[in-house]
């Protein structure tokens, strides 16, 4: 009778537990390492061609006491043969203010669109689409605070604003440089299928008060001096973003579909700028994890972009595919191979390339959002 | 100072819009995060007003933290899960995004089924090459004929403290809920005697609780490590494996793939057994005892038979 003998057997592994316990109070240690071959240089890219280390983090979280909790993400990056380490997050989040209010306060990543909220560690591709990387560096982080409110409603529905002090995105002297406006609402639509789309407004008061330090730079891209922040700004940039998914029964597990898409568009570049002076561009891509350990995925993206040269603009586009495979070995290891192919005006680096990229997990892995 | 007016109306726009379409509430908002919860919350207040985050044909381990559970989270009364890191790649998300005061953790509407019973196996060491082992121990304890009862208690119990008008109406019906159970229990326990000894070939530790309980033995695992799809290189190491043979079938839960299994089958010519994880929104899975028995059959029909057979 196991069921009888069990619970003495059990005792001594109660003392166990109690060890567990109080290794618990130390913060979660996430550790997460990015590396690729890159075959040849492409526009935009914040990734140089051979061997090279991507998005290298280091993070620690913890909840803080029963109001707050906290992180603090650390990124190892390498340009130009010198290392740098930034921090990406250090921030401290409410849990449970009354009427479904959330207070973020510290360094961030601004919520601005579907992917920019995001770690890059979760992404399905290299890089970024391009429009993400002109507009927004990538991601764009800053000092500041956000509040959002989760409204009562039986479908999603979130607000939120944020206020930071903008010196990621343009230099200026404005206390408050950027501040961002964004609604999001989704849900589902049987048990298969969950959607979400968003709306997103970034106010930038700091684009006039920056020099125009690339006004004779002819050469304006990848390898840029201020690599983190975003190269192509505006007084406003409006986001529109949309996310679909499918699994069979909801087992996301098993197989499941991912098809996402964004829209940005900035204007009033500079004081000279007119009407027509706008950046934009878009992505689509879709995700097909077909198997629990395999993915595949397109994605096609386009961008318009004016580029500041003293009191007129150059007109700069580029349209990219990207077609990726990967493979999970388990929840914390992707291996994947991708395959770039650009077509660009007004960029000299504009390539195609195959890129090999390893995404490792060490430690604890914090839960991922939608 | 403009801007800061724009924002003021627009938040303010999409407050009362927001309250304007919010249905009449029901007295109690349940969000369970595995069904098996809804079922048991269910048996002690019945007119409760349920989300469940997953299904029968659902891992557990993988949901994801989709607006739907974002905005069920965020109306809830009481959360309860299974915890013991089963929902660590999800339920945090909910929980930070939803923001709801009432369920944060340390408070009482955010209930762990695992805090009240004694996990199998935990481990004092763990790291991620053995797999996806929970330090905790085996979260999948819904099917334990005996650590159930101290759940639904402690279950009765906090219910019972967030709606103290309700708490005698619940405490009754635990109390109703405790006496059928022992009696399923009986009833399984004679059924046991059939399956003692036998052994099962497995995919996860779903069903370990209960195995262990009924004295059927299963330690071959078509899973490499535990959260590992199974391999073809693992499955075909299986076939050498000593104890297969005595192994009377292959149990396997509905969400998971049934190729590895099947392959098995083929070239062994044990028989598929294949149970939902968790209840069903059909009789007679619908209750965790009705899914025990209908396991407890199963296993008895498929094995109990083949062993009287061999004498």
């Amino acid at each position: 009778m196991v069921y009888r003998v069990l619970p003495f057997v059990l005792i001594p592994l109660i003392g166990i537990n109690t060890g567990v316990a109080a290794n618990e109070l130390n913060p979660d240690v996430s550790v997460t390492l990015d590396g690729y071959y890159k075959q040849n240089d492409t526009a935009l890219s914040h990734r140089e061609k051979g061997f090279g280390l991507g998005h290298t983090e280091l993070s620690l979280s913890s909840p803080i006491d029963d109001l707050f909790s906290g992180r603090l993400t650390a990124v190892f990056e390498e340009h130009d043969g010198e290392s740098e380490v930034l921090i990406e997050e250090a921030y401290l989040q409410t849990n449970g203010l009354p009427a479904g209010l959330g207070v973020r306060a510290g360094r961030f990543l601004s919520q601005v669109g579907y992917l920019n909220g995001r770690h890059m560690h979760e992404d399905d591709f290299v890089e970024r689409p391009a429009v993400y990387r002109a507009l927004l560096g990538s991601h764009y982080y800053d000092t500041g605070v956000r509040l959002n409110a989760v409204l009562p409603t039986p479908f999603f529905w979130q607000v939120g604003a944020e206020a930071f002090n903008g010196n990621q995105l343009s230099e200026g002297d404005e206390d408050i440089g950027v501040y961002t406006l964004n609604t999001r609402v989704g849900g589902d639509l049987s048990v298969s299928q969950s959607w979400q789309a968003g709306l997103s407004w970034l106010r930038n008061r700091q684009v006039s008060a920056e020099d125009d330090e690339g006004e004779h730079d002819h050469d304006h891209e990848g390898g840029h001096d201020h690599s983190h922040g975003a190269s192509y700004t505006g007084e406003n940039l409006y986001v529109a973003d949309a996310v679909w998914k499918w699994s069979p029964n909801g087992n996301t597990r098993e197989q499941q579909i991912t098809l996402s898409g964004e829209y940005l568009y900035a204007d009033e570049l500079n004081e000279f700028a007119t009407s027509d002076d706008v950046h934009e561009g878009w992505y689509v891509s879709g995700v097909y994890q077909f198997a629990p350990q395999w993915s595949a995925g397109v994605r096609y993206g386009e961008v318009d972009l004016r580029e500041p040269h003293g009191d007129h603009f150059h007109s700069q586009s580029l349209e990219e595919t990207d077609v990726m495979l990967s493979w999970s070995r388990s929840h914390f290891s992707t291996l994947r191979l991708q395959y770039t192919h650009q077509s660009a005006t007004g960029f000299s680096k504009a390539d195609n390339t195959v890129m090999v990229q390893y995404v490792m997990s060490l430690g604890a892995h914090g839960a991922h959002g939608y | 100072m403009g801007i800061d007016m724009r924002f003021g109306q627009w938040f303010l726009i999409a407050f009362l819009f927001g309250l304007a379409s919010m249905p009449a509430r029901a007295d109690f908002e349940v969000f369970a995060c595995e069904p098996e919860w809804t079922s048991l919350v269910r048996e002690f207040m019945p007119d409760a007003r349920f989300t469940t985050a997953t299904s029968y044909l659902q891992d557990p381990h993988y949901i994801e933290a989709r607006p739907s559970l974002i905005a069920a989270m965020r109306r809830a009364d009481i959360a309860v899960c299974t915890g013991a890191s089963l929902e660590a790649g999800w339920l945090p998300t909910l929980l930070q995004r939803a923001g709801n005061p009432k369920i944060q953790s340390g408070r009482p509407g955010l209930f762990f089924a695992a805090d009240h019973a004694r996990l199998h196996a935990p481990h004092e060491h763990v790291d991620r090459s053995m797999g996806d082992v929970h330090p905790e121990g085996n979260p999948h304890v819904h099917l334990s004929p005996d650590q159930l009862p101290r759940i639904a208690e402690a279950l009765a119990d906090r219910l019972g403290e967030l709606r103290p008008d309700a708490a005698t109406d619940i405490q009754a019906r635990y109390i109703k809920w405790r006496v059928r159970w022992n009696n399923h229990r009986a009833e399984w326990q004679e059924k046991a005697k059939g399956l003692q000894g036998q052994a099962v070939v497995i995919q996860h530790t779903s069903f370990g609780y209960l195995l262990r309980w009924l004295g059927v033995e299963a330690t071959i695992d078509l899973e490499p490590k535990p959260g590992l799809p199974p391999s073809a290189s693992h499955l075909s190491e299986l076939l050498s494996e000593p104890g297969l043979d005595a192994a009377g079938a292959i149990l396997i839960a509905s969400h998971q793939d049934r190729q590895p299994a099947e392959w098995l089958a083929k070239r062994t010519g044990k028989p598929v057994l294949v149970f939902p994880g968790t209840v069903t929104d059909e009789a007679p899975t619908e209750t965790l005892a009705g899914l025990i028995t209908t396991i407890v059959n199963g296993l008895e029909e498929t094995m109990a038979g083949a062993s009287y057979g061999s004498l």
